[in-house]
């Protein structure tokens, strides 16, 4: 049993509300058109007025130091990917972008960005652009080219999976120097929509979690203002920026793993139904379906704890690297293994869209791309663990 | 959300248990199994670090100090050398058995025997279908087994054996000695019936005192082989550093990370009454062996040939593991637990829905 305060059980009970209610038929009508919910669909208003919820929700936190509830936000993040992990992303809020702003943003620029959150008379998204077609997982092999032109900064490039960036009021761009730095050339400014030369390209067409935008950038010749580059130069000194910039996702990556178990306990719920309904005695595909549920029941738990832990050390100011790339490690594979383990409890009946599961199965497979592959968490954690060289 | 920081005193214990682990039972480990038995002295001390009596409760005579506490201390020795951990632990796998047996007087009786290390209890997991007499397959040799429960279904029976154990050699602990008997013909000193979930926490505890012992041998297999294949080069560089085994290992140390946790979060659901501790105990011993067997198997694969050769610990922890996941009734059993209880079983984060708290 995991004790939890009245404040977050409420919490929870508003997530599932609100998930119930819009999130789940949001959900599936964006899975049907391809398309996203559009901003102005009132779901957002509703949150941008309950104040908070949003940024809750994608993991944000209330704000900075003893303020900061990263409990709470793990389990939001597992409850509203629970009804839907798309539209859970595409909920307002700075997004990953607010998480750069308050590890490398001067009190100014927090100020300045952040304010227009405080706004509920509509929604306001932020967005982080990092990945760019030749540049995922290994995200020192950024191109895009920040230039010093004066008092202004000019970014010339292309980004792409940038959550919810078409709707944003800003976007965190990350842009290098000179390739031939690595990671010490990185820089990171906030771009304002409509800054002539940032250029929607298109908003993707994905296999599932469809929720939420996934938009793709051209940056020719953005000039930005000195007063944007994030922290200031100062904050560039030494390999300090980057790394402060990677801190931020020692927090994130358990939320991410979180809502893999948010979408795991989706499906074993509704394998939970099937077996109700359809094998209500004794029998070897009820057996079968029983022990299928168990071992679900186990992955989950099992992740649980690892994010909980995470976010546990974090709170006490504890280095989390190596956790986190547990969490995300391990979660995203459990999750998918149960989603199939629900389908085969199913059977030929999870082939129906309207199983939902088939969904879920084409939804979680992000999870264990997104926020650092499967692959570059072995690898975080090979060095964490016993000096795997970087490089190889 | 405090569940993950052990209490001073765990700490304390798991130190000590540790330091004692790696100066003295690690190093002898091999001549104990030569021996079939831990030396005296390391008998003393695990004794006084309270092996036996940890999760009796007091009303037992024992030490009262929970699940958790146990779990602990087993890991902690485990991860030095387990091959004597059954024999010096005689009531180990039967502590659920003892609080569940509903004549108080007569688990009583047994528990002092056991703490006494005049007598030992097992635990037989028996199918829930009649199949003829339930047999203990195998049991240490020492102190002398002279009280079965037998867990059957929803049914509990203790019986009290006369006859010695038939000598067996088992596929690991050899340090604990070992023998079979059989339940026929034993003298039956009681018979119950109990709920389903007591049931699964009778077996639950049993499991959860073998997974303890699976984590500490995969953590020493793990540690191991880390050392190993950091220092071995091959093609150039360590074994480790080259991908396809550096990937490996990060998956096994995150299976044995999660193992831990669910197996510790299961035993403080025991300590704290919570009524489905046998469930999670159950689903923690499976996690725990799945991830046990996984990374000592890579302790020896890692090690390549050497991995094969007495001459390094890799091949007795590959036992070991083995060996607990066969223990308690078995992993089918375990399944059969599992798929009784889960419909009934809530989320852990729903549980405690409407509570005060």
């Amino acid at each position: 049993m995991i004790p939890l305060d009245a404040r977050t059980r409420e919490q929870l009970d508003e997530v599932r509300e609100l998930g119930r209610t819009y999130m789940r038929p949001m959900g599936l009508e964006s899975d049907r058109t391809g398309e996203p919910p559009p901003a102005d669909h009132p779901f957002y208003l509703i949150c941008s007025r309950r104040g908070g919820l949003v940024s809750r929700v994608v993991g944000e936190g209330e704000g900075d130091g003893p303020t900061w509830k990263p409990l709470r936000a793990l389990l939001t993040a597992e409850e509203s990917a629970y009804w839907d992990r798309g539209v859970a992303l595409s909920l307002p809020g700075p997004g990953l972008g607010g998480a750069a702003l308050r590890s490398l943003a001067t009190p100014e620029q927090r100020e300045r960005f952040l304010a227009p959150f405080a706004d509920h008379s509509r929604a306001h998204w932020g967005a982080m652009a990092m990945t760019e077609p030749g540049a995922g997982s290994d995200v020192a092999r950024i191109q895009t080219r920040a230039k010093q032109d004066g008092a202004d900064w000019v970014l010339s490039g292309a980004k792409m999976f940038c959550s919810n960036g078409a709707r944003a009021d800003w976007v965190v761009v990350w842009a290098t120097l000179d390739p031939a730095l690595g990671r010490a050339g990185h820089r990171a400014f906030v771009v304002p929509r409509g800054t002539p030369g940032f250029e929607l390209l298109k908003i993707e067409h994905k296999m599932g979690s469809r929720g939420y935008e996934t938009a793709s950038f051209a940056l020719d010749g953005v000039r930005v203002p000195a007063a944007n580059l994030l922290g200031g130069a100062a904050a560039y000194a030494g390999r300090a920026g980057f790394r402060g910039a990677m801190a931020t996702f020692n927090l994130t990556r358990p939320l991410h793993a979180a809502q893999g178990i948010g979408m795991g306990r989706a499906a074993h719920d509704h394998a939970l139904e099937f077996v109700r309904a359809h094998y209500p005695s004794h029998g070897a595909r009820r057996r079968k379906a029983l022990e299928r549920l168990a071992e679900i029941r186990r992955g989950l738990a099992t992740a649980r704890l690892i994010c909980l832990h995470a976010v546990w050390l974090a709170r006490q100011n504890r280095d989390n690297v190596l956790e986190s790339s547990y969490a995300k490690l391990f979660a995203p594979p459990v999750v998918f293994r149960a989603i199939a383990a629900a389908l085969d409890v199913v059977g030929e009946a999870g082939v129906r869209s309207d199983a939902h599961l088939e969904k879920l199965y084409r939804d979680v497979k992000i999870l264990d791309i997104g926020e650092g592959t499967q692959q570059v968490q072995r690898l975080v954690i090979a060095r964490q663990l016993f000096g795997f060289p970087r490089g190889d | 959300m405090t569940q993950f920081a052990l209490p001073p005193e765990l700490e304390q214990l798991s130190h000590e248990a540790t330091r004692f682990a790696a100066a003295e039972l690690a190093p002898g480990a091999r001549a104990s199994e030569r021996a079939g038995a831990w030396p005296p002295a390391v008998l003393a001390v695990v004794e006084k670090l309270g092996l036996r009596e940890l999760d009796l409760p007091e009303s037992l005579g024992g030490a009262g100090a929970g699940a958790l506490a146990k779990v602990v201390l087993l890991e902690a020795l485990a991860a030095g050398d387990a091959g004597g951990l059954p024999a010096a632990d005689p009531a180990g796998t039967c502590v659920g058995a003892l609080l569940a047996c509903p004549d108080r007087a007569l688990a009583e009786r047994v528990a002092r025997a056991c703490l006494a290390g005049e007598a030992r209890a097992a635990l037989a997991v028996a199918d829930a279908e009649p199949a003829g007499p339930t047999a203990v397959y195998w049991a240490p040799a020492r102190p002398p087994l002279r009280f079965v429960f037998e867990s059957r279904g929803d049914g509990l029976r203790l019986y009290q054996l006369e006859r010695p154990l038939e000598p067996v050699r088992a596929l690991a602990f050899q340090a604990s000695g070992g023998g079979s008997a059989s339940l026929e013909g034993a003298r039956q000193l009681g018979e119950w019936r109990l709920s389903t979930q007591e049931s699964v926490d009778v077996r639950g505890r049993a499991r959860l005192w073998c997974a303890a012992v699976a984590l500490g041998v995969a953590q020493a297999a793990f540690d191991a082989t880390i050392a190993y294949a950091t220092d071995r080069v091959v093609f150039g560089k360590p074994v480790a550093h080259h991908q396809g085994n550096a990937f490996e290992l990060a998956v096994a140390a995150a299976n044995l990370h999660g193992a831990r946790l669910l197996a510790r979060d299961a035993a403080a659901s025991f300590d704290r009454g919570e009524p489905d501790a046998g469930f999670w105990a159950t689903q923690a011993w499976l996690a725990a062996v799945d991830a046990g067997v996984a990374v000592t198997d890579l302790g020896v694969q890692l090690l390549g040939g050497h991995g094969f050769l007495v001459d390094h610990p890799a091949e007795k922890r590959f036992r070991e593991v083995r060996m607990l996941a066969l223990l308690a009734g078995g992993r089918d059993l375990a399944d059969a637990d599992l798929a009784a209880r889960v419909l009934e079983v809530p989320d852990p984060l729903f549980a405690g829905a409407g509570a005060t708290s």
